[in-house]
């Protein structure tokens, strides 16, 4: 009986991960009625981090709203090539450049992010009053992102593979109506609505609600929840199609993110987004780094 | 003049090639105060403005690139205070060519890197410790007070970078530009004990022929330096090798007396620059697979100086006798991890090991390598640390940090600061340095320089 009851428990552990897809790399995928809340959640992992994409490069503007209203800016321009490389296990390189104000222009971060899912990334950090590369420790997951209101793991590091996921259903989106720009997005738009609990415990979330729209792969809408239940963040991304060599590609065009307990906002506009330029590795070393000027 | 037609040069060009993105410029204006806070009453020691403005002119696209950056400042707190005057003409403003930071033409065509004209190259790991970050000379004017980019005098080199693979880099340096490296004039908050009691010898014996010899402006005497990067085993790692003269002169005194100088006796400093060579490496690596050290980013330099110019004497009249060309050895290992939300911690630890031998002069009191700050005794192995705790609050709007520098000879620093953004283009920093330790100690000889600081800067 206990031979029979280790092999099914085997047997489910096997079927388990058999459940997820095999996506590759520089293809484009959608999630369809039908699939799994897991294949949904690889696809939108998958579209967050444009892994169908050769490079990206993203120039955009972050806005730091407070409570009172007060609005403070940066401006950055994010360059991303994608890798996929069993070799070297690098999945994407990405430099972070900021570009405004001049307190911190010139501030730039290398990172390289990792295929295994349970090593963190290597980053190095150009620092201007230094003149000089600091290889930086990996900041935590519930860090500020950049000092915004969504975390290092919302934007960086959190992987497919670090939280469970259910299907909660298939809706129409209610519509998101942004404070920044008061145009309301994804109104009516098919979504799958998932629920995702941190495999980390204890986390500083407890569980996310995810709306994830049909036809981009994007997760356009999200709630977070505290360990106690209760919601203390929202995160909007407005996912557009850029056509690239006859490819749809997804691409976050604006994302809205609010901090419930302070009433915090932060707002990221990508003003000028690219994709496929043939951008060069060398782009991506200690050695470009070093050849900043601000 | 010069000054005026470089400013001027940059904004004939914004005129033309601000439209397509062919210039772009940013620059500063900066007012920093500081009192000493051991005198009861604050005694101002710094009352700086400085204006930075700095400029990039893509000629061709980002291949060929102009980077210049002008910076000018006046402090008049040597204008406020009486007993700085004698310092004023030294210190209350710009220096020679000191306010040009930054002047060079770019070359990117992969695999090369060319970068011709003044700039500052920084080698090594380590934070605050010079190591390998040696290719510059200093202005410690403010001891190590402010950030390295101020400290460091830019000079006029050839940097030819090539890359014979990905991540490796071989680099050139070809430095025909000499400059001294400065310290703190007689009379400024910051004068090395050292100088204090050379000026003081000076008064005592009268007259004094000081004359200092520069390098002679010839090829031969250019810095050479050469750094070879890679990465091997998820490992980032240099080697470098650096030839030319140091940048502190170093004084030879002599004695000239007898009949021929009838009753008098008469003292000549010759105050001069010696070539030496250091032999380097450095690493870092960050621990990205899991296991109890992920997290952890450790980082280290490793230096060999090879004839480095030592001053000997007695530390206890705290008297030169004359110079030694030492082989020493330094190196720093340093350690950072993230260790509850947004809370960085940052340890070095390193050793500064003086040839093993004496410097033989026939007075055994005079047996002591020393300090130069300070004319103190050297240990054969000084023993460095420090330690930097970092964090952020009110959505990276509020930065405070406290930095930690020691020795094992109980003195050492300790700076916290917190940094303020009013505005976007408006920043503010608060902080305080508080010295320890014995006057003939690098950091104890400011025991009574503790200062309170506030810098507020305006950006465009």
């Amino acid at each position: 009986m206990k031979k029979a009851l280790f092999l099914l428990l085997g047997m489910l552990l096997i079927a388990g991960p058999a459940c997820a897809l095999e996506l590759e790399y520089f293809k484009v995928y959608k999630p369809a009625d039908g699939m799994s809340a897991d294949e949904i959640m690889q696809i939108e992992n998958f579209v967050k981090y444009t892994k169908c994409t050769r490079d990206a490069q993203f120039e955009g503007k972050a806005y730091f709203i407070d409570k009172s209203g007060a609005v403070r800016e940066r401006e950055t321009t994010r360059v991303r090539i994608t890798l996929g490389r069993k070799s070297d296990d690098i999945a994407y390189k990405d430099l972070v450049m900021f570009t405004a104000p001049t307190q911190v222009k010139g501030l730039a971060t290398l990172t390289w992010t990792y295929m295994d899912p349970k090593r963190q990334q290597d980053s190095w950090l150009w620092v201007p009053s230094l003149r000089k590369i600091r290889k930086i420790s990996a900041a935590n997951g519930d860090d500020s992102f950049m000092g915004s209101d969504f975390t290092v793991e919302d934007i960086l590091t959190r992987r497919y593979e670090d939280e469970t996921y259910t299907l909660l259903g298939s809706e129409n989106f209610k519509g998101y109506a942004c404070e920044f720009d008061k145009k309301t997005y994804f109104q009516g738009a098919p979504c799958f609505v998932i629920e995702a609990k941190p495999k980390r415990s204890p986390w500083y979330y407890s569980k996310r609600v995810l709306w994830v729209e049909k036809n981009t792969g994007g997760g356009i809408y999200e709630e977070m929840y505290d360990p106690t239940g209760r919601m203390f963040k929202t995160i909007f991304k407005d996912y557009q199609i850029y056509k690239v060599d006859g490819k749809d590609y997804a691409a976050q065009v604006l994302l809205e993110g609010k901090d419930l307990r302070t009433g915090h906002r932060t707002v990221i506009i990508n003003t000028k987004i690219t994709f496929d330029k043939g951008l060069s590795e060398a782009a991506f070393t200690e050695r470009a780094l070093s050849e900043s000027r601000w | 003049m010069r000054r005026c037609l470089v400013i001027l040069l940059l904004l004939l060009c914004a005129g033309g090639a601000y439209a397509n993105d062919q210039f772009s410029y940013s620059g500063y204006l900066q007012s920093e105060v500081s009192l000493r806070i051991n005198h009861a009453n604050g005694d101002l020691t710094k009352f700086k403005n400085i204006f930075q403005i700095a400029g990039q002119y893509k000629i061709i696209g980002d291949e060929l690139v102009f980077f210049s950056k002008a910076r000018y400042w006046y402090d008049a707190a040597y204008d406020l205070r009486d007993k700085m005057d004698i310092a004023q003409h030294y210190q209350g403003h710009v220096q020679r060519t000191d306010w040009l930071r930054d002047c060079y033409l770019d070359y990117t065509n992969n695999p090369w890197f060319l970068r011709l004209g003044k700039q500052q190259v920084v080698w090594g790991q380590s934070d605050g410790i010079a190591v390998l970050d040696r290719v510059n000379p200093v202005d410690l004017s403010e001891y190590w007070l402010p950030d390295m980019e101020y400290i460091r005098i830019p000079l006029w080199m050839a940097n030819i970078n090539y890359s014979p693979k990905l991540d490796s880099n071989l680099q050139i340096l070809i430095i025909p530009d000499f400059e001294q490296s400065t310290s703190a004039a007689i009379g400024a908050p910051f004068t090395t004990y050292s100088y204090i009691r050379y000026d003081n010898w000076k008064k005592t014996v009268g007259g004094v022929d000081e004359n200092l010899y520069f390098p002679g402006k010839n090829f031969e005497n250019s810095t050479f330096g050469v750094q070879w990067s890679d990465r091997f085993a998820d490992m980032n790692y240099t080697f470098n090798y650096l030839n030319g003269f140091y940048y502190s002169a170093r004084n030879a005194t002599i004695h000239l007396s007898g009949p021929y100088f009838g009753p008098f006796s008469y003292w000549k400093v010759n105050r001069s620059f010696k070539r030496y060579s250091l032999y380097g490496a450095s690493f870092n690596k960050s621990v990205t697979n899991p296991g109890p050290l992920q997290g952890f980013t450790f980082r280290g330099d490793f230096a060999y100086y090879n004839d480095e110019p030592m001053y000997y004497g007695n530390p206890v009249t705290a008297s030169s006798a004359g110079i030694k060309r030492w082989n020493n050895i330094m190196w720093v290992l340093g350690a950072d991890r993230y260790v509850f939300t947004k809370w960085l911690i940052s340890g070095q630890y390193g050793q500064y090991i003086l040839q093993h031998s004496k410097p033989n002069d026939p007075r055994p009191q005079y047996n002591y390598i020393l300090n130069p700050y300070t004319y103190g005794a050297m240990d054969p192995v000084e023993n460095i640390f420090s330690l930097k705790i970092s964090t952020y609050f009110l959505n990276d709007r509020l930065r405070p940090e406290v930095l930690w520098s020691f020795t094992d000879d109980n003195q050492g620093r300790i700076s916290p600061k917190a940094t303020y953004e009013i505005k976007d283009n408006i920043w503010l920093t608060v902080g305080v340095h508080y010295f320890y330790g014995h006057l003939l100690d690098s950091n104890g000889q400011y025991r009574d320089q503790d200062q309170a600081y506030m810098n507020l800067k305006f950006t465009f």
